[in-house]
Parts: structure tokens; C-alpha cells; sequence
């Protein structure tokens, strides 16, 4: 269990989404009490994602369908909390995260029917580094629900010091270890 | 050369008669001694704390709700879509 009043945490674009899905009372609790103490820290590249993913959603949506997709895109920027720019020191951490780990350490996702291409699973891999630096330049441990990149991430960095002089390491904590 | 004149800001008050349980009336009596301040300081001070708790706890819960609208009604693959795992149909299955 993670002491909510001990953040602030940056929060992955996968662990934002599961702590407001979780049907888990006691997760609900944790977030209920994280959110008395602090704000849901997220980078920008968690917006782009997000707004990305409702963006592509109401364009292949019927019509009917289009009204909630949008409702739910202004609830979630509602809401949104702290976001964390890319400025100059996140670019040079995640360039070095990317010079480091330049392919992802998993394959494409796919599902019953569908499939993510290799470029779209290379841009999500990119967009993982540059979360993963945020977090290691706001000093924030990083709440995910995606151990396979972070932890290779994690364990890259923790190999390469040299590269990551006064930062690190990285500190990772699953979404389910929450509550 | 004009001179800035500060003012303090005073809350305006109200005077009310409330009825309070009484052992915690004899806790902010005792504090008001202890701090030397009249009963109404502590009280009042208490409230403010009360309150401002009651609308950190509020903002918390509009903020959950905001959330949970945000991500309510979409199917696994479509929650993937908005996690940022972009799919799609393959071309030519």
C-alpha cells in the first residue's frame, strides 16, 4: 500500500485510466484520498494520447455515438490536473532513454481482431521515454500500468549512471500495488 | 508622490447562538485559555479548518467524478485507443 499523502506521483497515460476505471473500493479510496492531498500529475505526452485517442475514436464513431465520446473528451480536460511540459532538460532525458533503448521491448498489441502496427507501437515506445523522463526531472516516482517498458526503462538507466548525472533512479510504482 | 495606505482585511461578522456538543465546547474552552483568546477565535477557527476540509473533500470527489465520466462507456478496445495503443483492423485479413 502507497501512502497517498506521499506524493505528488506523475501518473502514466495506461494508470490514469485504470485508477478512474477500477471497480476495487479500496482503490477508489486511495484516489479519493491522493486527491484531498495532491493533484494527478501527468506529462504533456499523456494529453497527446489521450486527446489523440478520442479524437480517432469520434472520427470512426457513428454519428449517435459522437456526442458521448465528446462529453467524455471535456470531462477528462476538465479535470486534468498538473501537466508536466517537455522543456528542455525532459528532452535531453528521454533523447538519452531513446539512444539507449531505441526499439521497443515488446511486440505490436494486438487483439482478437485488431492490431497495432510496428510505427505505432515505435511511437508509443517514444512516448514511454519521454514520460519516463518527466518523471526523472520532476523528481516524481511514476505511477504506470505498463511494467514491460517502464522496467526495461528503469533497469537502462540504472546500467548507464554516467548518462543520467544527479538523476535517478527511477522510480516506478504499479498500479495495482497501490492500495 | 502618492502614498499607498494599507488597510487590513477584516472578515465581516455575524453574530448567531448555536447549539454544540459539550464536550467539545469544553475543549475550545480550554484551548481559548491556554492560547488567551476568546471563545469565538477558537471557534471560528475551528470552522474555517472544518470547512476548508469539507471543500478539499468535495473538489476530490467532483474530480473522481470527472474522471470517471471521462473514461465511463467505452469498450476494452477502445479504452486501448485512448491509453494511446492505437489499433486497427489488419489490412488484407
Amino acid at each position: 500500500m502507497v501512502d497517498p499523502a506521499s506524493g505528488p506521483f506523475l501518473f502514466d497515460t495506461s494508470a490514469e485510466s485504470w485508477l478512474a476505471r477500477a471497480q476495487d473500493g479500496s482503490v477508489q479510496d486511495w484516489l479519493r484520498a491522493y486527491l484531498t492531498h495532491h493533484q494527478v500529475h501527468v506529462s504533456a505526452v499523456t494529453v497527446v494520447e489521450r486527446v489523440r485517442g478520442y479524437a480517432l475514436l469520434w472520427r470512426r464513431a457513428p454519428q449517435d455515438r459522437r456526442q458521448l465520446i465528446e462529453a467524455a473528451r471535456i470531462a477528462y480536460l476538465r479535470e486534468l490536473g498538473r501537466v508536466w511540459p517537455l522543456e528542455a532538460s525532459v528532452a535531453v532525458v528521454a533523447g538519452e532513454i531513446m539512444a539507449l533503448l531505441p526499439h521497443p521491448p515488446t511486440p505490436p498489441r494486438r487483439t482478437h481482431q485488431l492490431f497495432e502496427s510496428r510505427q505505432e507501437r515505435l511511437v508509443r515506445w517514444r512516448f514511454d521515454s519521454l514520460i519516463a523522463a518527466t518523471a526523472l526531472v520532476a523528481q516524481m516516482p511514476l505511477i504506470h500500468n505498463n511494467p514491460e517498458d517502464f522496467e526495461s526503462i528503469r533497469s537502462a538507466i540504472e546500467c548507464s549512471p554516467e548518462r543520467f548525472p544527479a538523476l535517478g533512479p527511477l522510480e516506478l510504482i504499479r498500479c495495482a500495488s497501490l492500495a | 508622490m502618492k502614498r499607498r495606505v494599507r488597510h487590513s482585511i477584516t472578515p465581516a461578522k455575524r453574530r448567531t447562538t448555536l447549539t454544540l456538543p459539550a464536550d467539545s465546547l469544553v475543549q475550545a474552552e480550554r484551548i481559548a485559555r491556554a492560547r488567551k483568546v476568546n471563545l469565538s477565535t477558537v471557534i471560528a477557527e475551528a470552522l474555517s479548518e472544518g470547512l476548508r476540509l469539507h471543500a478539499v473533500a468535495e473538489r476530490s470527489d467532483q474530480v473522481l467524478k470527472g474522471y470517471q465520466k471521462a473514461f465511463a462507456g467505452f469498450s476494452e478496445e477502445e479504452m486501448m485507443i485512448l491509453d494511446g495503443i492505437v489499433v486497427e483492423p489488419a489490412a488484407g485479413r
